[in-house]
């Protein structure tokens, strides 16, 4: 059986295990995002306090994933949660730091004509600061969701959800004429979901950014 | 009126709209205060120009009026208000603020801009709307065609007028403008400045201006603080009074060499007494100008038509030669020619390049009013100075001697 045939006969999986990989990262990269934000907006004015943060945020990547979902076990269990709270920790770095940068590069005479006009500190932050460093923070997003993607794969090994489950069985039956075509449909399954995503960032940054700086 | 900070003697209560007392910003790890002690009375309606070197603390006093440096001692006052204490955000929705970089917000079209003040006031969309509209007309730019744009599609001149119209924005009491103009060219400089006066005219609002060029200080400001390191009023007065009866040395080495040039800018050919010249129509004859010319002191008649306007320099060659020609098809045509609107500035540079040494004024239709030569010139700089002389000695008899004098 070629690689053709057998993606053929493994649609429903692939789609199926395609969703449940998406999801777990679109999870991941959502809380990321999230949390991200939040620690660059609260510590982007300090410089201790930035570079701490992206000290820790920095380190969280390099653990390693296997170690990592296996530590988490204990008190975790089994199944997607140890995988969805790995892949935060991974993917808070990238955000922060554009979050960071793009937040830094807002040219100063426009928060201070902002300032000037009696915008509170949160509409500055809120109207202008924000939207201004969005493209940056974008990208940083867009970076965390290609990491994740290939870690979360790895997830399998806890039983999480995804492509890593292919790769793992494969893994499994190495020897055997379906392991190749097994380890490739994960692999090949992750990179085609990245495609995915990152047409949905592109779109996505063109629609969210003002056409004033683009 | 005082023409010194005076925040003591309180007969100009009514009309002042800022005022700073004793007002004092040091900067932390820095020895010298930014701003020493400063006192300054700012009237309605008035731009007042704070010029000063470079460092001597001019922005850092500005700043302090919107508080986007505290103070770290002294008092503002707006419009009677102590606001030193008060909740920044709504003291500056009161008081419109143009930077020299713009700060136009790039990810807003130009309409969004204009309207941030009058929406943070709450206004409903249709009364921003129209309001931003009236802005933009206002500064000249038509909100047909400017409203939806983004401030990087404008040039440098547009922005800045944008930055005017947004500062205007909820109609401020006040407007602080550091050096606005400052990062544009000459020429469109120029244009701005004059637009923004004629605006003014229209506005009234109290201006604070800050500026390093003694020029445009003249230029814009009804009343010129000039600033010594730590922001110490070296001389706050008119711009007559400071071109023509200087303080101190500090002020005079700030004007420079050209205070005499600078005050030419300052009056009009209207203000002064015009000269008379020989004149013959050219409905006379050649003898009529032949007689009147040499019973003149000058070397040549002006030639005006039959309605009044000049049309040729006739000398006594040219009416040798005149071989039966009529007057208006000898001599030369007259070049130095200015209206009654014209600074005395610009009428010394056509005097300069003209043949007889001498600036033909006509009205607006053209017609012949008088001629102004070197001597009214000399004469019109004289009385300006002695004035202003004569002023600041009566000022100076007239306020007691606790008044605390120009240092």
């Amino acid at each position: 059986m070629n690689f053709g045939e057998f993606l053929i006969r493994r649609a429903d999986d692939m789609l199926e295990l395609g969703l449940a990989h998406a999801a777990v990262v679109g999870g991941a990269v959502l809380i990321s995002t999230l949390i991200g934000v939040a620690l660059g907006v609260l510590t982007y004015q300090s410089e201790r306090a930035r570079e701490t943060v992206l000290a820790i945020t920095g380190s969280f990547l390099t653990i390693p994933s296997f170690a990592l979902f296996i530590l988490l076990l204990g008190p975790l269990g089994l199944g997607w949660k140890p995988v969805l709270f790995a892949l935060v920790l991974y993917g808070l770095m990238p955000v922060v730091r554009n979050t960071i940068t793009g937040l830094r590069g807002v040219d100063p005479a426009v928060v201070e004509s902002a300032k000037g006009m009696g915008l509170s500190r949160r509409q500055l932050l809120l109207r202008i600061e924000l939207p201004l460093a969005w493209p940056v923070i974008i990208t940083g997003v867009r970076v965390t969701t290609l990491v994740l993607l290939g870690i979360a794969a790895i997830g399998a090994i806890v039983n999480g959800p995804g492509y890593g489950e292919l790769i793992f069985t494969g893994l499994a039956r190495v020897g055997t004429p379906v392991a190749v075509n097994m380890v490739l449909a994960g692999a090949v399954g992750v990179m085609i979901l990245a495609v995915v995503f990152d047409l949905a960032f592109y779109t996505a940054k063109r629609l969210t950014t003002s056409r004033g700086i683009r | 009126m005082s023409h010194t900070p005076n925040a003591a003697s309180g007969h100009a209560d009514a009309s002042v709209m800022i005022r700073l007392e004793e007002l004092t910003k040091r900067f932390p790890g820095q020895s010298r205060s930014a701003v020493e002690s400063l006192t300054l009375d700012i009237l309605e309606g008035e731009i007042v120009v704070l010029v000063g070197p470079s460092g001597c603390g001019k922005t850092t006093t500005m700043k302090m009026i919107n508080r986007i440096i505290e103070p770290s001692s002294g008092r503002i006052i707006l419009n009677g208000e102590d606001v030193t204490s008060k909740n920044p955000d709504h003291l500056r929705r009161r008081i419109g603020y143009v930077i020299q970089q713009t700060g136009l917000f790039p990810h807003m079209t130009i309409g969004e801009n204009v309207a941030t003040v009058p929406k943070l006031l709450g206004w409903d969309a249709k009364r921003v709307s129209a309001r931003v509209d009236e802005l933009l007309t206002m500064v000249n730019m038509d909100p047909a065609e400017y409203r939806g744009r983004y401030p990087k599609q404008l040039s440098g001149g547009q922005q800045q007028r944008v930055g005017v119209a947004r500062a205007l924005g909820a109609d401020p009491e006040v407007m602080l403008m550091d050096e606005p103009f400052g990062a544009i060219d000459p020429i469109t400089r120029d244009r701005l400045q004059n637009e923004f006066l004629r605006l003014q005219s229209e506005v009234r609002k109290t201006i604070v201006f800050v500026t390093h060029d003694i020029d445009e200080a003249i230029k814009m400001g009804d009343r010129i603080a000039i600033l010594q390191e730590g922001s110490r009023i070296a001389q706050y007065d008119t711009p007559e009074r400071i071109l023509t009866a200087p303080a101190n040395d500090f002020v005079k080495d700030f004007i420079g060499a050209g205070a005499s040039l600078k005050r030419l800018n300052l009056s009009r050919v209207r203000d002064i007494e015009l000269g008379t010249w020989d004149t013959v129509t050219t409905a006379d004859s050649a003898e009529t100008a032949h007689s009147t010319l040499s019973s003149s002191e000058y070397s040549a008649v002006l030639v005006l038509d039959t309605d009044g306007r000049p049309v040729r320099w006739v000398t006594a060659d040219d009416l040798r030669r005149i071989d039966g020609r009529s007057l208006d098809q000898i001599g030369s045509a007259p070049q130095a020619v200015v209206e009654p609107r014209a600074t005395l500035s610009d009428a010394l540079n056509e005097l300069v390049a003209a043949r007889y040494a001498v600036t033909v004024v006509v009205d607006e239709q053209g017609r012949y009013l008088g001629v102004i030569d070197f001597d009214q010139l000399n004469e019109a700089i004289r009385s300006m100075r002695s004035t202003a002389v004569a002023e600041a000695r009566s000022e100076f008899a007239a306020h007691d001697s606790s008044q605390e004098g120009p240092s």
